[in-house]
């Protein structure tokens, strides 16, 4: 007898006969762990050229929490880019301050660049904006996500200016993207939805990209496992308070059982983008009274929050 | 057969050999929030599990 056949409840890889791994239901097709990695880099590499992310001579800031997504990212970069022209990778961290958090990340984010040989930049929300996040939510955890990521993302924007960046790249993958929108919808704020896309305006901006978007939570985690980068991280303290979580099991559910929901929703945002262009909702952009980055009031969606923080 | 959850717990089940993905569903679990391993090797969900094999159940936490 075959020794295959001693093990026959294993399905094999449709390209290989090798164990599968998966089943990729939008494929109809098993993939072993050697044809699920080449495939994931495919997509990630499709995504990036047919939304031309990324072109030669661009300085890639990979902002790099030490967390899945990003290690991911900064992993799949790292393996893609080598057959970019002239493109430079570095890895930004910002370092929210959040106890028995943010260190085991942080430490991971440092093995792993020392590991990959890419130059590693950390920021602290401290050194910018005077008191680490555990210190600024002290009442307010309930606003803990959206407070974090209005600091994060300029965290990272002065990160990425300082390195000298073209690109910043975050490890948004499709579950993120799709729970975003749908947040959005329930949310009644069909500005937000439309506007957070965008590979960014002129000027002052860095445009932000997402090389991720097109991947599902699950596979970036198999990913990582197969490629030895798994790491069993402890989660936000903060994410207990998220809409977020709530939208996430639920998206998750649906996906199941309808397989293309989340691609579905994406498309979604996109007919919407498309009808909006033009007519778009959001004021003319000013100048920040404090900070002088632009914006469409008077002060800065940081310099207000600053501001009401007492900051 | 044996089940280790996602947060440790040990579970012995008398189950006829049947699909993780089905297995999965009766705890529960929603296949696209775990990855599942039999003998430190992932598999995928349609793989039949049989009476002495020893499955983890990995939880996909959320985080960048
Ligand atoms: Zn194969
Ligand atoms: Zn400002």
């Amino acid at each position: 007898m075959n020794p295959k056949h001693l093990q026959p409840d294993v399905p094999e890889c449709s390209l290989c006969a090798d164990p599968a791994v998966v089943y990729q239901r939008n494929a109809g097709r098993h993939l072993c762990g050697a044809h699920f990695t080449a495939d994931v880099e495919l997509r990630v590499a499709d995504t990036i050229r047919t939304r031309r992310m990324i072109i030669p001579q661009d300085r890639v800031a990979v902002a790099l929490s030490g967390g899945k997504d990003s290690t991911a990212l900064l992993l799949l970069l790292s393996q893609l880019l080598p057959a970019w022209q002239d493109v430079r990778l570095i890895a930004i961290t910002i370092d929210e301050g959040i106890i028995g958090y943010r260190e085991e990340t942080i430490q991971s984010a440092e093995r792993l660049t020392r590991h990959l040989g890419i130059e590693h930049h950390c920021i602290s929300f401290t050194d910018l904006f005077g008191d680490s996040l555990d210190t600024v939510l002290k009442g307010r955890e309930t606003q803990a996500c959206s407070i974090c990521g209005i600091l994060r993302k300029k965290a990272l924007v002065v990160g990425a200016q300082q390195a000298g960046a073209t690109k910043l790249a975050t490890g948004h993958n499709l579950d993120d993207e799709a729970q975003s929108v749908l947040m959005n919808v329930f949310r009644g704020d069909l500005p937000r939805l439309v506007r957070n896309s965008g590979a960014g305006s002129s000027g002052k901006f860095i445009p932000r990209i997402k090389p991720l978007s097109l991947i599902s939570e699950k596979e970036i985690a198999m990913y990582l496992m197969l490629n030895d980068a798994w790491n069993e991280l402890p989660e936000c303290p903060y994410t207990h308070h998220a809409l977020r979580r709530e939208v996430r099991s639920m998206l998750s559910g649906f996906e199941y059982m309808h397989p293309g929901t989340m691609l579905h929703l994406m498309e979604s945002k996109k007919k919407i983008e498309r009808y909006c262009a033009g007519s778009l909702i959001s004021a003319p952009l000013h100048a920040c009274r404090e900070c002088g980055d632009p914006c469409s009031g008077d002060l800065c969606q940081v310099c207000s929050l600053l501001r009401s923080l007492g900051k | 057969m044996k089940l280790i959850l996602p947060d440790h717990e040990v579970l012995i089940l008398e189950h006829d050999p049947a699909p993780v993905e089905q297995v999965l569903l009766e705890q529960g679990i929603n296949p696209l929030e775990v990855i599942v391993t039999r003998n430190k090797k992932m598999i995928s969900e349609d793989t039949v599990i049989e009476a002495d094999d020893e499955i983890r159940i990995i939880r996909i936490a959320h985080g960048g």
